[in-house]
């Protein structure tokens, strides 16, 4: 999480919900599911906050067709290497909105407006994960999302914050996002159980 | 205003039925071809001179009906490719232009680097660009200068890289054919410069070939037609030729997984006239497919100086299977050239788009014709169901 202005891609399409973003090729350390993004806000100054909840690869048909005459040993390496870096494998980032920045402090709620289309979407750096963090109101709309794997998300999201604490605050986190959930799933102690079991695992 | 499915479907089905019929037809013709390759195999030196009367396949020393098994690669060599795509001129468009894509890729067998890819745009806009005396570069005109660039720059790519193994392939044919119904004004000129970029690929120790996807040609089929009148032109031309119609690959679906066919030279007059001596085009034919596949017969089509070296014609014989088992059936390296060469129609838009603005900027309003215009309209908003 100390990648300093890391770019995960630019905006395909967005909402206030939530955003889409395109990136050519795949890099190691990102996209990742659950991760903490930044786009820039419409204002300058301001900022919004999202989750990455999916990650997909499209294919084509002559991605298709390679995979159906099973390439040999001998061109497998010039041929992967060519889709990876030449052609352009249209990788699609989703990202659940969850917060917004005015410049002088963070809102965990829906941005009131959404990134445009080709605006650079950056990975959060440890410093912003743990600023973003400090409150857990955003767990409530990432609960209640829709069409997103929620508590696979929530998890994965609160697993990536206690990572960029120093190690002796990691607990600590954990412990105080547990009695936050706790709190928000009192009426649902089987999706509690779940998640609380995602989290330690 | 639409195509009504409803009205062709008798058509089609009608359609399907008489192929079928033909391709039961073809069965036997395939047969006798298969037949007449082998009991005139033999008759290559006095049928040479006959064929050419005849415009059908000249034989070379080899024997007709000869096949020669997949050669042995080098660990490591290139495979260098180009093809192209063109926006025709229009005169109902914004502005009249053309432009050529010429889309190309390096690759190396052996070496486990990502190949090279390259997409090169020229635009042709100035009265110079776009007229050939009183004729609009279009059609032929623009073809023969799309050609004329991709050998340019398979020989600049070639001339790029160390010395090696190297085989460079154009898609399509190595013969100008389409100069053949353009005056004859200019030919010369067009010929060679062509010749020159294929004297620069022979000048950096590359092969180049042209590769062909499911032929059509008829020439082997015209040249046992002939050998079976008795290798008299006159009479191939008077009596009916029963393989009139059957593509010469028919007649090699018997050769061997990666075996080639005997070479021929190409009957094409363009060929004669023009290409001789080092630069004469032969061809031979040859399976793509892998063991225990059905055959994918290509063509191949190669200048006199990389048949006559044995290396070299043994190198483009195995770089292209090769290159076509990656895909199963077609070089890799060539899809990759057209998908790089293609412009798309929201790339053409968008070109239009930049087109516009450009004009707009040097203080000129552009418009679309008044029939593109209400095509733009027609077109959009089909009150039809799709189907």
């Amino acid at each position: 999480m100390s990648n300093g202005n890391l770019r995960v891609g630019r905006v395909l399409r967005a909402s206030t919900r939530g955003f889409a973003i395109g990136c050519a090729v795949m890099q190691p350390d990102i996209p990742a599911f659950g991760s903490f993004v930044r786009a820039e806000g419409q204002r300058p100054g301001s900022a919004i906050y999202g989750l990455i909840y999916d990650v997909s690869v499209e294919d084509d048909p002559f991605v298709r067709q390679l995979i159906s005459a099973e390439l040999r040993e001998e061109d497998q390496e010039v041929v992967v290497r060519d889709h990876r870096q030449n052609r352009q494998v249209p990788v699609e980032v989703s990202v659940l909105a969850v917060g917004c920045g005015d410049g002088t402090g963070i809102r965990h709620s829906l941005p009131p407006q959404p990134p445009i289309t080709l605006d650079w979407l950056y990975q959060c750096t440890g410093e912003e994960v743990q600023a973003f963090t400090v409150r857990l109101d955003y767990v409530r709309l990432v609960l209640e999302a829709r069409e997103v794997p929620a508590d696979e998300l929530l998890a994965a999201s609160l697993r990536a914050a206690a990572a960029a604490r120093p190690e002796a605050e990691r607990e600590t986190f954990l412990v105080e996002a547990g009695r936050e959930l706790a709190r928000l799933l009192a009426g649902d102690p089987v999706r509690l159980e779940g998640l609380l079991r995602r989290l330690c695992s | 205003m639409t195509l009504e499915l409803s009205r062709v479907a008798a058509q089609v089905r009608a359609m399907g039925e008489e192929i079928a019929t033909r391709e039961r037809e073809y069965a036997d013709l395939v047969e006798l071809a298969q037949h007449w390759l082998a009991q005139y195999a033999d008759q290559g030196e006095q049928l040479r001179h006959p064929a050419y009367a005849a415009r059908a396949a000249i034989p070379t020393a080899e024997p007709l009906d000869a096949a020669y098994p997949l050669p042995s690669l080098p660990e490591r060599f290139t495979v260098i490719t180009a093809d192209g795509s063109q926006v025709q001129p229009d005169r109902h468009g914004v502005a009249l232009y053309y432009l050529i894509n010429i889309g190309s890729l390096v690759y190396r067998h052996g070496s486990g680097q990502a190949p090279q890819a390259y997409s090169q745009p020229t635009l042709g806009y100035t009265e110079a660009d776009l007229y050939e005396g009183r004729l609009l570069v279009a059609g032929n005109l623009l073809d023969v200068r799309r050609d004329l660039a991709e050998l340019t720059r398979l020989a600049d790519l070639c001339s790029a890289e160390p010395p090696g193994p190297i085989v460079a392939i154009a898609d399509g044919t190595l013969i100008m054919w389409v100069l053949e119904d353009l005056p004859a004004e200019g030919r010369h000129k067009k010929i060679s410069d062509y010749l020159a970029q294929l004297d620069h690929i022979r000048r950096t120790g590359a092969s180049v070939a042209a590769f062909v996807s499911r032929p059509r040609y008829g020439d082997v089929t015209r040249l046992l037609h002939l050998a079976n009148v008795g290798g008299d032109p006159q009479r191939a031309d008077r009596e009916p030729n029963p393989l009139e119609y059957l593509p010469d690959r028919a007649v090699f679906e018997t050769l061997a997984p990666g075996a080639r066919s005997a070479l021929f030279v190409s009957p094409s007059p363009i060929n004669h006239d023009h290409y001789r001596p080092d630069h004469t085009i032969h061809f031979c034919y040859v399976n793509l497919a892998a063991e225990g596949r059905a055959p994918v017969i290509a063509r191949l089509e190669l200048p006199a100086w990389a048949v006559q070296d044995a290396d070299r014609l043994a190198l483009v014989h195995g770089a292209i299977v090769a290159q076509a088992r990656i895909t199963g059936d077609y070089p890799y390296a060539l899809a990759r050239a057209d998908e790089l060469a293609y412009i798309s129609a929201q790339e053409r838009e968008a070109f239009e788009a930049m087109i516009t603005t450009a004009l707009l900027r040097a203080g000129l309003r552009s418009a679309l014709s008044p029939k593109a215009y209400y095509k733009t309209l027609t077109r959009q908003g089909r009150r039809k169901h799709r189907v």
